[in-house]
């Protein structure tokens, strides 16, 4: 794929390579992901190509990608085809395999990639964390220079703007962060929550994970197998394994029920619930069926105050969820066009700040010859005065056309963010200040 | 005065309504703008009311709850103020539009009915009826502020029950709260609307020996407290759970809002202050 030869419009040169989740299975992405030493390397290796300037890597379990900086852009590009991707497998040169982006558009999928847009459970929230642990790595290797460094912050705020300014990271998605979120809806702190799980399976396992991440006071599990209810155990050892028989009364104390048994029959009854109900009369009972067949009679669910759930109501629970957090993509792109127009504005001051010093320097120059050649007429207690008076003159003077060349730094979303009529402007800037003869002479 | 007073009767409602408006900003679409100004707008809507109320006590020399108008919006101040100290207290505004929904209806419903000359009876001179309406308009207060709990918890109630998850779902406090929220306002309402009732037994048997008990105002009153009575003992006593006392907690206000409107302008003369 050949790189594209200009970049008119004045955009950031930059180019991405990559490779996620939609491009390449899990075979491939496996073999082209970068840990620890590995990811040092590849960038100390990068930089030492001519071609490259500044390098990042973002490295997780659903892509790969690499941010470059190019000196020279085609080189840039090789060097990272090759060096992050077909030195590891080389049919990545497959089509499909891997895309690549270019200045603003390289800039607006990373700052998609850290609010979660881009990831395969839209809006996780893990990839901004592991974006700072990748832009932590490339500062220690010394790849990210100051283009790199302000893309990755803007990509930080526009992750964790899109987090606290939207949904798009809210409600559970998965069946263990569902039964937190049910009960978070029902009891006032999972702190409280006394948690019994029947069965010892991966789901029991999975469920039991967040709610141990979320601070349940207790756990207890009873299995029909000991062997698998130490296994259990071993994996959170704060969980207290009980004999299946006991099951009954631990229902009676627990808040959070949740049953995943490969049991044929139901292993609670409603008059089994009822009668659990009835030991705890105000208090709710939030009973979380995940077998299939059912573990828990169906009828338990018309009890006052027990609220019974299956795997098809946890299903509907994390469409609703998905679906929600899919409604708030436009407002998070909102956020992102906002980020990247300051990214953009960054980047033009970064153009047009040598062209103001070189008028600055060009005007300094003219005033001290102008300056020294009338300065002795004058006597010699005027001189401070005179060198004060011409220097504010020329301050004034400059003020305007190098704000004007700057464009409005700092005023969000006002100046024209492609800019296309930068690099004609800087070009009369120029001109009109014959910094090109200044440069030549 | 009384254009002032003519004009913020007019204002109240719909500030109240656009602070309502404001907080389905806040619960509907999470809007940022909305949830930076729908407290300071609240709060200084309740600062002109309470300013409205300590006029209409200057300029008529009385404690201003003469009218059903004035008792409405004596309530609906009461269930704001409430609110606003429930929010600031617990950083919870995801009930504030249902609640400052209910404030509105309130006080458009007082200033709908407000009459320019509130009447000016010999007793609403003395100290006792300050306390005994006092004592009523406060327990009415809690009561509406029990119901708009009760009716979220309901919702939510609903929504965990059965599976469907409704709008209501993940924007509100969790059940328990909502449950422990609207027994507190119950109990509150309970012990004022008590306070009420004995203050104003005493105070109308010493002034007019018994012809009193037999007015439909007081009978239907006496059956809301008999209502919140059952509900709060039943709750007490473990056999009602957090459905059964939300519901009798709404039907407490059909019974509240009948015997402030319905009874007041249709059935009795001899308490129709409020």
């Amino acid at each position: 794929m050949p790189p594209r030869p200009s970049n008119p419009a004045q955009e950031p040169s930059l180019i991405l390579v990559g490779t996620d989740y939609r491009c390449s299975p899990i075979e491939v992405r496996e073999k082209v992901a970068y840990h620890g030493t590995e990811s040092e390397d590849l960038l100390i290796h990068l930089l030492a190509r001519p071609g490259i300037e500044e390098a990042f890597l973002l490295s997780t379990c659903n892509r790969t990608e690499v941010y470059i900086r190019p000196r020279d852009e085609d080189e840039a590009y090789k060097a990272a085809v090759e060096l992050t991707f077909l030195r590891r497998v080389p049919e990545m040169e497959k089509p499909g395999r891997l895309y690549v982006k270019r200045n603003g558009e390289a800039a607006r999928h990373l700052l998609g990639v850290a609010s979660g847009l881009e990831s395969m459970v839209l809006g996780e929230p893990e990839i901004l964390g592991q974006i700072k642990q990748s832009a932590a790595l490339a500062e220690t290797v010394g790849a990210s220079g100051p283009t790199v460094r302000r893309l990755l912050r803007s990509a930080g705020i526009a992750g964790a703007r899109s987090r606290q300014e939207t949904a798009i990271s809210a409600g559970a998605v998965s069946l263990g962060y569902a039964v937190v979120e049910l009960s978070r809806n029902i009891f006032s702190g999972l702190e409280n929550c006394r948690v019994l799980i029947l069965g010892a399976g991966e789901i029991a396992r999975s469920v039991a994970r967040p709610l141990v991440e979320r601070g349940a006071c207790e756990i207890k599990v009873a299995n029909r197998s000991a062997e698998r209810a130490k296994k259990f155990q071993e994996e959170f050892p704060q969980a207290v394994l009980i004999p299946f028989e006991e099951r009954l009364s631990a229902v009676r104390e627990a808040e959070v029920v949740v049953a995943s048994t490969g049991a044929e029959e139901p292993i609670l009854t409603r008059k089994q619930l009822k009668e659990a109900m009835k030991a705890r009369p105000t208090s709710p009972l939030l009973v979380v069926d995940l077998g299939v067949p059912r573990n828990v009679e169906p009828a338990a669910g018309k009890i006052e105050n027990l609220f019974l759930h299956t795997v098809d109501s946890m299903e509907l629970l994390i469409q609703r969820n998905l679906r929600k957090r899919k409604e708030e993509v436009p407002r998070v792109q909102e956020i992102i066009e906002e980020e990247l127009t300051q990214f953009r504005i960054w980047y033009r001051n970064l153009e047009a700040e040598p062209v103001v010093a070189q008028i600055q320097k060009q005007a300094e120059k003219i005033r001290q010859q102008e300056i020294a050649a009338v300065l002795d007429r004058f006597p010699a207690d005027t001189h401070p005065d005179l060198v004060r008076l011409t220097r504010s003159l020329v301050r004034k003077i400059l003020h305007h056309p190098s704000t004007q060349i700057r464009g409005s730094r700092g005023s969000r979303g006002q100046t024209d963010p492609s800019g296309s009529h930068d690099s004609s402007r800087l070009h009369l800037v120029r001109e009109l200040f014959r910094l090109d003869d200044e440069d030549n002479g | 005065m009384t254009i002032l007073l003519d004009v913020a009767n007019i204002l109240l409602p719909l500030f109240y309504l656009g602070a309502a408006i404001s907080y389905g900003f806040v619960f509907f679409a999470s809007h940022p703008v909305a949830n930076r100004v729908t407290m300071p707008a609240l709060r200084a809507t309740v600062v002109l009311h309470l300013a409205m109320l300590v006029a209409l006590a200057v300029h008529h020399g009385q404690f201003p709850a003469a009218t059903v108008s004035q008792a409405l919006s004596i309530v609906a101040f009461a269930v704001a103020v409430v609110y606003v100290f429930v929010e600031w207290h617990g950083r919870e505004r995801s009930t504030g539009f249902w609640m400052v929904s209910l404030v509105f209806f309130f006080q458009l419903l007082a200033s709908l009915f407000s009459r320019p000359n509130p009447p000016d009876r010999e007793i609403f001179h003395d100290p006792f009826f300050g306390l005994h309406v006092s004592l009523a308009l406060l327990g009415y207060a809690a009561f509406v502020v029990a119901a708009g709990y009760a009716f979220l918890f309901l919702q939510l109630y609903r929504d965990l029950k059965t599976g469907r998850f409704s709008m209501f779902y993940g924007k509100l406090p969790p059940l328990e709260v909502l449950e422990r929220m609207m027994i507190g306002a119950l109990s509150v309402g309970f012990i004022t609307l008590t306070g009420a009732v004995i203050s104003g037994a005493v105070w109308a048997e010493r002034l007019y020996e018994g012809a009193w008990m037999h007015d439909p105002k007081i009978l239907v009153t006496f059956a809301t407290w008999a209502l919140y009575a059952v509900a709060l003992t039943l709750r007490r006593l473990r056999r009602w759970k957090g459905r059964q006392t939300a519901l009798a907690s709404l039907a407490g206000l059909g019974a509240i809002l009948f015997s402030l409107m319905a009874v007041n302008f249709f059935f009795t003369d001899f308490h129709g202050f409020l």
